[in-house]
């Protein structure tokens, strides 16, 4: 066998940043995991980068936009979509290792692995109609300003409906993470977030209505639409991200329930510690 | 001898795959030599109305539309030589499976739209140009399941940590190689001539090409690493 696995490991080195992640690439068995944690929190930050700076498609603006205003709209942000997007579909397939690391989760569950190649193609088919579609959308409304307007405003809505208004796919997905974790005997994340999933869930039956109304709270620009969206969105990310982090710590490889971390293991009371094992 | 699994069988589809491909990309009046996105909406709506152009417009995104999945059963063939490395998770080959759906999807959604273009070349021109430009938008430009499965799979072999590794260090800086040579097509919105443009030589001749070179190179040691794994379980048969 390798080096990495009867060889003695040395520590891991102080000072520079590359020397550190030069030892975690040879010497950390938990580098596959880490390289999906690291990919999602990179990308997540990159994607909010990309969609509220750069291209400015987010917040979104208004769906009753005439179709001269939304020629304009176009306009003033030209070169941020033609290479947001550009970018955007550069990283869009970076999604693959960062459900393939989620799906992970659930495989550790004490569920079947059903739940994991579930949500590992539920979230691969998402990428297309949650980023991508849009991403061509605005490219091509973008690429040629004197474009018929009629033409214009319908690349327009094509993007932001199929962003905003593609809702089973994220609706089925947290469910089944939601079920897997109500199911989980391994305690590889609290029962808490399987709720939260379903907040997450819910968001998506609550955008129904942006592909009726083009004014108001409902609209894809509207309080209910896009801003509780957004913010369970990014709470239920944020949550996510911390939970698997902290799994990763805890993950030995084996099959029965994860080791609870030091610091944890001080907070909970003797008594039902050992009643779960 | 051992009973047959089927796993031959998928990997001899690959030439026949790769000669449909070739015959579809050479019959599509577009590809041979690019459309330039420089056309205007009448020039681009008379392509599609020449009656000799028409039909091998169809046919040829016909066939594309019959096998653009086709490379989905190599894809898995990958996923199972990845799942034969020297790996503490199963996270490299379920990202190539999210990969495999993701792909062939883009390549169909582009074909989608070639073909509506081509159902009624006698729509207003300017329809027609829009169709055309998303066909050629989401073909050049998502590149992104491509990437993310040449790096994937490079990684996956980088930490391939044992005496005999599934593949060769030199096909993960292969893959690495064929990732950075799709990038620049993803900027294809930015310029209707020059290199960059879809018809360019980056975004097109360079992209394609290094697409094909990447099916033949990884059909050859895919090749060789399900011979060898046949051989290598036949010697402990017996």
């Amino acid at each position: 066998m390798s080096a990495a696995t009867t060889g003695a490991v040395p520590e891991v080195p102080a000072g520079s940043l590359v020397r550190k992640i030069a030892w975690h690439w040879r010497y950390d068995e938990k580098r596959e995991l880490w390289i999906g944690w690291w990919t999602l929190v990179v990308f997540y930050n990159l994607y909010g980068l990309l969609f509220f700076v750069i291209a400015r498609t987010q917040p979104p603006p208004p769906p009753s936009l005439a179709p001269a205003e939304i020629v304009r709209w176009f306009d003033d942000r030209r070169y941020g979509l033609l290479c947001g997007y550009a970018i955007v579909s550069i990283v869009g397939g970076a999604t693959a290792i960062m459900n393939a690391t989620l799906a992970y989760t659930m495989r550790r569950m004490s569920v079947s692995r059903a739940f994991a190649y579930s949500y590992l193609v539920i979230y691969a088919l998402a990428t297309l109609p949650g980023m991508l579609i849009m991403g061509v959308a605005c490219t091509v409304g973008a690429m040629r300003p004197e474009r018929d307007p009629e033409l214009v405003s319908w690349l327009y809505d094509f993007a932001f409906l199929s962003f905003e208004g593609t809702m089973g796919v994220f609706l089925v997905g947290s469910l089944v993470w939601m079920v897997a974790v109500l199911l989980d005997k391994n305690r590889v994340f609290p029962k808490w977030f399987g709720y939260l999933n379903l907040c997450n869930a819910l968001t998506e039956v609550v955008v129904a209505p942006a592909w009726i109304f083009k004014r108001g709270v409902f609209a894809w620009d509207g309080a209910i639409a896009w801003w509780i969206n957004m913010a369970v969105f990014v709470t239920y990310t944020a949550v996510f991200l911390t939970l698997l982090r902290k799994m990763i710590v805890r993950e030995d490889f084996g099959t029965g329930p994860l080791p609870e971390l030091e610091s944890d293991r001080a907070l909970e009371p003797a008594g039902t510690l050992g009643a779960a094992r | 001898m051992r009973r047959a699994d089927g796993e031959l069988i998928f990997l001899w589809t690959l030439p026949a795959l790769g000669l449909i491909w070739l015959s579809a990309f050479l019959l599509f009046p577009g590809f041979v030599q690019p459309m330039s996105p420089a056309m205007s909406a009448e020039e681009v709506a008379a392509f599609y109305r020449d009656p000799e152009n028409l039909a091998r417009i169809r046919y040829s995104m016909i066939l594309f539309n019959w096998f653009a999945v086709g490379l989905i059963p190599i894809l898995a063939l990958i996923v199972l030589q990845i799942r034969r490395m020297a790996h503490r998770t199963p996270i490299f080959s379920y990202a190539i499976i999210a990969c495999a759906a993701g792909g062939p999807t883009i390549f169909l959604m582009a074909n989608l739209f070639w073909l509506l273009a081509a159902f009624r070349p006698e729509r207003d021109p300017q329809q027609t140009l829009m169709f055309n430009d998303l066909a050629w938008v989401t073909f050049s430009s998502q590149v992104g399941f491509l990437i993310a499965q040449s790096v994937i799979l490079a990684l996956a072999i980088y930490l391939d940590r044992q005496e005999r590794p599934v593949f060769r260090p030199w096909v993960a800086h292969f893959n690495l190689v064929v990732a950075v040579l799709l990038i620049p097509a993803a900027f294809v919105g930015l310029a209707l001539e020059g290199p960059i443009a879809w018809d360019g030589l980056l975004s097109f001749w360079v992209r394609n090409i290094a697409i094909g070179l990447w099916i033949v190179v990884m059909g050859v040691v895919l090749g060789q690493a399900i011979t060898r794994q046949r051989a290598e379980g036949e010697a402990m048969a017996t």
